[in-house]
């Protein structure tokens, strides 16, 4: 009955329902509906009759359907679906309706007559029945469902058992390992099952020493090696079997050393400047008594491994950073302002909300700790130590941001997931606690992947063209953290990723054959998620990586960004760029805060005194030249040049949305050019390699999700179903609890509302 | 004395011209040379620190003094010397490399202060106060001859020559450029263009000579229905005459955005037939709505104080088909009060902690916020509702002009075109009476003015706080934006002088100025967006959230040195455009050799299978 029709505005209803809809609604006639089942996937338990809701402030509008619990989602079949929207990319995991289990942070259950409300967690009991369920999101999303309708012990069981399913009680029973399990060892035959996960994968994964050593090459570290020690995980618990340290240290003196540092990790070896300055990472030193020795056997094995012998500094990053709680506080606190609190109330005072969150704070530390580093790498050329207790958090950050802003090969796709597996995956970054997958200690959680994440995202909103990715890429893979299907986000260190699949495999007597391991896929395995047409979205359109040098036997054109000399100044006559700001450089230890006669009064020798420090003028120089996108970038300090990341912390409040704008209108218009260019150019290999008419210009894959259809040169405006949240929609994803019985006048303050309901209809949520 | 010393040193300088070589010899053609397209340069002057200083072919060096030290928020004291003309400062320090400079219009000088007496060294300090968001610090020697004047005394003469009866640069200017931007506006096409006249509106000769009111354009917009002499009895209710005109209508639903001041009311309520009659003339006009939406912009607390003074707003017994909303904007003082305070957060510098909240204490997105959120009201009645709306505010020539022209934005995609903006300005702002002169202050010292106010400032910010949503909908870039508002207080064009149309014919100011627009036009290149995609009748309904506001740091912030003005996404644009070109170009040139190579190929062997081909697997 409402089949295809394009469905119009959901949150049409300020007024309360006809009484006849809620009514008619579940007489409908009865479908099968059915989950659809993954590998080793479940149905744990499931009420009939359930009602989503779907609109932000009130949960009027809804769609009825079945709600499942299995052992690894949360699955809404709803009796008549939603048109699908054009550009919703259909995850292959996980449906529309879909949460994974992982993502479920919070099981909230309500009885709206009774007042009542309570948090769920594993093995409890619930004494009322509830009318309500409300979903909160590790993703930011908030999701209700309302029992209204369906049976109300049915409905209990399956709160409950959602509860106790998103409360894992051991690592096994996280979904990956049945569905590894089932889908990669479940057949004798290995080659039935096809799809070997990470085959064919372009990513390093640094767990064998040849990714290892082509690192070594790729940096020209000819003084450095890989040292098999941990091998079976002899020596430290937590490095991987493989990895880098200086050739003059023995194995025999690494093994000495190893007892000294915490959790016997030795120093690991991240990158080499191409000045030959290391950059490395340490865990503290744990035994006092041996710390001088130690840590000078270490430093001088390193400055014998640079060309110039130059010295070792050491960052600490406990003293400078902050503390993964922090980090977590700062997170709970921005979820609280973005999706919590009611739009219009949050609004007003949103700048210093925000500001006291500490979030953006957090980030602009972390980039500028990263900034000094890079300063002491690329202008004293010095080698870093970046010193953590564990060094399995901060450090992580610190060395991934260092190598993108001085490592262009970082900043393709592959290099940067080839940085993530060897600076968080194979360093031992703790993800299965950071993200409490087992929701068992809340202070080991916090979101240190996401604080990089949005750190990238920083230096790619400053200088989009320098990546080959996305920021849907990157969105998405701080969404595949809570799909835990992916060796990548499943495991404290590589050691518990072998002993767990070990215990599993023998526990379900799969033979691991060769492997030794559960052939779990890795994130980078982007078709377990997504189609090929979908992975296109990562694609820039902007980058300028090596494109600039393709032009076949013509002029080889390099694509080296100029810094674009735009000077607005009122004068309509040129003069030389650096004469315009009438400044230099930065320097500002002058407080600005004192009025200006105050600070008129400070005289001269007083300005004189204000010396700028090294790094400083290595900034300020750095800034005065033109940006070369394919050499060292750093990232714009000042506080008022970092933006909230709003794609991933805003895309499921439908309050901020830009329908039809946002800057996925400008990235569709250059995806078509580039989606151009690129035709173009397979039509020149095409003539150059056979000399005659091409047939179909577009027979190769495009690499553009945008493309090029029947008039060229001639832009099409964007499609009306772009908004700024695209390619994730709004709709259903946040549907705010604890707005029953608010009067109507509450609502009428939303900005929204002064749309009138005419403009709503028009609009494609 | 200021004659002496400069003008034998630029007669001096004026016979020899020449080459800007230094600068040109760069690898590529740089902005600043694109700007200075199509003028010549007259004359080449010589400051004292040996300083090459292009001037205008109008432009007289006033003063020039050694040993000035500027002193800079963020490098510190830099040496040099300052040259005083007639339209601009020019200081060249001498003791940094690499050599930097500072070179500002005299326009934007909102205040020059001696700050504290002569120190025993006789050194004295200058504070220049700017409309452009710096303030620039200068220590000088103090002349030992107290009878000479100091070049600052020269300066301060010149950059307020209307309170020192002198007349503004403008008026000597006489740059002829390819264009004449006076002609860029015409009012009758304009109308022609939305379909007026038409059976429900007529143009009206009423004001030809400014005699209903003189702070209106001469061509205005009313219905039909409503003659002449009726339009002057209803100029006697509103505000300084100005009665509700026609500003656009929307060519589907006929809809219309009418503008006016508030109506007299006063505190005893008084009522005019004729301006009823007006309202409800302009409400049957559209034949889609039996309604007619009043937005009174300001906060109703003080349009209800307005009844004090004789104004108001309409009660719904007078205009019974009429909804009155208040759109809670508030007034010129405090808007300058908003901005003076965000000038104290951005300049020199910004505080690493607490940005935001010091952001947020200014309420400057708030503001803007408002008059965004009021806009798109308007926009949406007039788009979805097919309702004719009124906007005023007190006098209709401040909110009214802001909520009117970013509405129309909204509306019709004409005006996010270059050219269609330069018309809004020209038609909402300067002909419908923005006071320009008293809202910026040309060339006049009174700094502390009460009427000066940042109002089109505000405005440029809410368009370009929409051209961050919609990327791809204007036709103009940043650049643009930044250009117009630095000529806003630069007094090198005259386009914004004067308060209003009429006082600008008086002057003849188109006769004896040149345009902004005849600059801008004459170097549209520097100025185009290229991501602009054209889509006629696409209305945009921008998010006025908080959370997609943001600080124009390009603007407020592009004086501090670590701001990098960088649009790296439509450099990068261009960059594929020419690669575009160049490969169509070697494509077309295979496929005009493979064609001939068929031609002949086919002749000698007809019938031979074309192979296929197997690309060449280059992956780029």
């Amino acid at each position: 009955m409402f089949s295809g029709k394009q469905t119009k505005a959901t949150f049409k209803s300020y007024l309360p329902p006809l009484q006849t809809d809620s009514k008619k609604s579940p007489q409908l006639p009865i479908k099968k509906l059915e989950a659809k089942l993954l590998p080793g996937e479940i149905v744990v338990n499931e009420a009939n009759f359930v009602k989503k809701c779907i609109s932000t402030e009130s949960c009027q509008d809804g769609l009825w359907g079945k709600l499942v619990c299995t052992n690894f989602k949360v699955s809404f079949i709803p009796h008549n679906s939603l048109p699908l929207q054009r550009f919703q990319c259909t995850h292959r995991l996980l449906g529309e309706h879909d949460i994974s289990l992982a993502c479920v942070e919070q099981v909230v259950t309500v009885n709206d007559v009774k007042g009542k409300q309570k948090i769920l967690g594993s093995n409890q009991k619930l004494k009322f029945n509830p009318t309500e369920l409300v979903l909160y999101c590790k993703d930011f999303r908030i999701i209700r469902f309302r029992f209204d309708e369906a049976g109300p012990e049915s409905a209990k069981k399956v709160c409950l058992a959602i509860a106790h399913y998103s409360h894992p009680a051991d690592p096994q029973l996280l979904f990956g390992f049945e569905y590894v399990g089932k889908r990669y060892h479940g057949s004798t035959d290995e080659t039935v099952n096809g799809v070997d996960p990470g085959g064919g994968l372009q990513t390093p994964l640094f767990d064998c020493s040849s990714d290892w050593d082509r690192e070594i090459k790729r940096t020209g570290a000819s003084e450095w090696r890989v040292c098999t020690i941990n091998q079976g995980y002899f020596i430290s618990p937590s490095l991987p079997e493989f990895f880098v340290v200086p050739v003059s240290l023995a194995d025999q003196d690494l093994k000495q050393y190893a007892c000294c540092f915490y959790s016997q990790r030795i120093p690991l070896w991240c990158w080499n400047h191409s000045s030959g300055s290391a950059l490395v990472r340490m865990s503290n030193i744990s035994d006092p008594l041996q710390q001088r020795k130690v840590e000078q056997r270490i430093s001088s094995a390193i400055i014998k491994s640079h060309p110039l012998r130059s010295d070792v500094f050491k960052s600490d990053l406990d003293k400078n950073l902050p503390n993964i709680q922090d980090i977590q506080t700062a997170l709970l606190k921005l979820r609280q302002i973005c999706v919590i609190e009611p739009f219009e109330e949050s609004e007003e005072k949103w700048l210093s909300s925000l500001d006291s969150s500490r979030w953006m704070e957090y980030v602009r530390t972390f980039l500028k700790h990263a900034v000094d580093v890079v300063y002491m790498l690329e202008s004293r050329h010095v080698s870093v130590i970046l010193l953590e207790k564990e060094d399995r958090d901060l450090s992580c950050v610190i060395s991934c941001l260092v190598q993108l802003m001085c490592d262009p090969h970082c900043r393709s796709l592959h290099g940067f997931q080839g940085l993530i597996q060897k600076e968080w995956v194979m360093a031992g970054h703790r993800f299965l606690d950071r993200c409490n997958h087992l929701k068992k200690s809340d202070k080991e959680e916090s979101p240190v992947f996401l604080l990089f994440l949005d750190c990238v995202w920083q230096l790619w909103n400053q200088y989009p063209a320098a990546f080959e990715f996305t920021e849907v890429y990157l969105t998405v893979l701080g969404d595949s953290m809570w799909v835990p299907v992916f060796s990548t986000f499943l495991f404290n260190c590589p050691r518990q990723r072998a002993e767990h699949s070990r215990d599993f495999a023998s526990s379900k007597s799969i033979h691991l054959g060769q492997d030794q391991a559960l052939r779990f896929p890795s994130v980078w395995d982007w078709s377990q998620q997504f189609s090929l047409k979908d992975q296109t979205l990562f694609n820039n359109p902007l980058y300028v990586g090596k494109i600039a040098t393709c032009v076949q036997n013509g002029t080889v054109k390099t694509f080296t960004h100029r810094r674009s000399k735009k000077n607005y100044s009122s004068t309509v006559r040129g003069l030389p760029s650096a004469m315009r700001n009438g400044s230099l450089g930065p320097n500002d230890t002058l407080t600005r805060r004192n009025s200006l006669m105050l600070r008129l009064r400070s005289d001269l020798s007083q300005v004189r005194e204000q010396q700028e420090t090294p790094s400083e003028r290595f900034i300020r120089d750095w800034f005065s030249r033109p940006v070369d996108l394919q050499a060292l970038l750093l990232p714009q300090l000042l506080p008022s040049h970092l933006s909230v990341w709003k794609l991933y912390f805003l895309r499921w409040v439908p309050e901020a949305q830009i329908p039809q704008g946002g800057p996925i209108t400008a990235f569709h218009k250059l995806s078509l050019l580039t989606d151009e260019i690129e035709t173009l150019q397979s039509q020149l290999r095409q003539y150059n390699g056979a000399g005659c008419t091409p047939n179909n210009p577009h027979t190769e894959h495009s690499k553009m999700y945008f493309k090029v259809t029947s008039t060229p040169h001639q832009s099409p405006a964007p499609p009306e179903y772009l908004s700024s949240s695209f390619p994730f929609s709004p709709m259903g994803n946040l549907c705010r609890p604890g707005i029953l019985g608010t009067p109507l006048s509450k609502f009428l303050n939303g900005a929204k509302i002064w749309l009138s309901t005419e403009t709503l209809a028009n609009e494609t949520i | 004395m200021e004659e002496s010393g400069s003008v034998d040193s630029v007669e001096s300088l004026c016979s020899s011209t020449t080459t800007r070589s230094d600068r040109s010899s760069g690898t590529k053609v740089s902005d600043t040379e694109l700007r200075s397209k199509g003028r010549t340069f007259e004359k080449v002057y010589k400051d004292p620190g040996k300083g090459e200083l292009p001037l205008l072919a109008e432009e007289l060096v006033q003063d020039a003094a050694k040993e000035v030290t500027y002193i800079c928020p963020f490098i510190g004291p830099a040496r040099g010397s300052l040259t005083v003309t007639n339209y601009r400062l020019f200081f060249r320090c001498t003791d940094r490399e690499p050599v930097f400079g500072l070179d500002l219009p005299l326009g934007v000088l909102s205040r020059v202060e001696k700050i504290g007496a002569a120190t025993s060294r006789g050194d004295a300090s200058y504070v220049l106060v700017c409309k452009d968001m710096r303030n620039l610090r200068f220590v000088h020697k103090e002349p030992e001859d107290s009878l000479k004047k100091s070049v600052f005394e020269v300066l301060m003469k010149f950059a307020f020559p209307v309170s020192n009866n002198l007349s503004l640069f403008a008026f000597e200017y006489k740059q002829v450029f390819p264009e004449n931007g006076w002609r860029v506006y015409d009012p009758l096409a304009e109308y022609k263009r939305q379909g007026l006249p038409n059976e429900s509106w007529r143009i009206s000769k009423v004001n030809d000579h400014y005699e209903l009111c003189d702070s209106y354009p001469a061509v205005l917009v009313v219905p039909v229905t409503i003659p002449d002499e009726e339009l002057r009895r209803v100029s006697s209710f509103r505000a300084k005459g100005r009665i509700p005109v026609l500003s656009w209508i929307h060519p589907e639903s006929q809809a219309a955005v009418v503008r006016s001041s508030q109506p007299m009311v006063g505190q005893n309520g008084r009522r005019s037939k004729e301006d009823e009659k007006l309202l409800q003339a302009i409400m049957d006009a559209n034949a889609q709505s039996h309604k007619l939406f009043i937005f009174d912009s300001r906060p109703s607390v003080n349009a209800a104080a307005n009844k004090m003074k004789g104004g108001g707003y309409e009660s719904e017994d007078a205009y019974q088909n009429a909804e009155l909303v208040f759109l809670d904007i508030h007034n010129i003082h405090v808007m300058r009060e908003s901005l003076r305070k965000l000038k104290d957060v951005v300049y020199p510098n910004i505080e690493e902690s607490h940005w935001l909240s010091n952001l947020e204490s200014t309420h400057w997105l708030e503001h803007i916020k408002l008059i965004l959120a009021g806009a798109l009201r308007i926009a949406d009645k007039v788009e979805s509702g097919k309702t004719s709306v009124v906007v005023h505010c007190s006098d209709g020539w401040d909110r009214t002009a802001q909520l009117t022209s970013l509405a129309l934005i909204m509306l019709d995609s004409h005006y996010r075109t270059i050219r269609g903006f330069q018309i809004l300005v020209e038609k909402e702002w300067l002909s419908f009476g923005h006071r320009f002169q008293q809202r910026v202050g040309h060339g006049d010292r009174n700094h502390t003015d009460a009427d000066r106010s940042p109002i089109f400032l505000q405005f440029i910010d809410c368009v370009w706080q929409m051209t961050r949503q919609f990327p791809a909908a204007f036709e103009f870039n940043e650049n643009f934006l930044i250009t117009i508002l630095d000529h806003l207080y630069s007094c090198l064009f005259g386009t914004f002088l004067c308060n209003s149309e009429q006082q600008r014919l008086k002057e003849e100011v188109p006769k004896r100025t040149v345009s902004v627009w005849s600059f801008v036009n004459s170097q549209l290149e520097e100025f185009v967006n290229p991501l602009y995609v054209h889509y006629p009748s696409h209305v945009l309904f921008p998010t006025v959230g908080i959370r997609h506001l943001q600080l124009w740091v390009s603007y407020y912030i592009r004086w501090n040195p670590r701001m990098r003005p960088q649009e790296p996404v439509h450099q990068r644009y261009k960059e594929l455009l020419a690669k575009r070109a160049e490969l169509q170009k070697r494509v077309e040139e295979l496929q005009r050799e493979a064609a001939n190579r068929t031609a002949s190929s086919s002749s000698e062997r007809a019938g031979s299978p074309t192979r296929s081909i197997t690309p060449v697997q280059t992956f780029v």
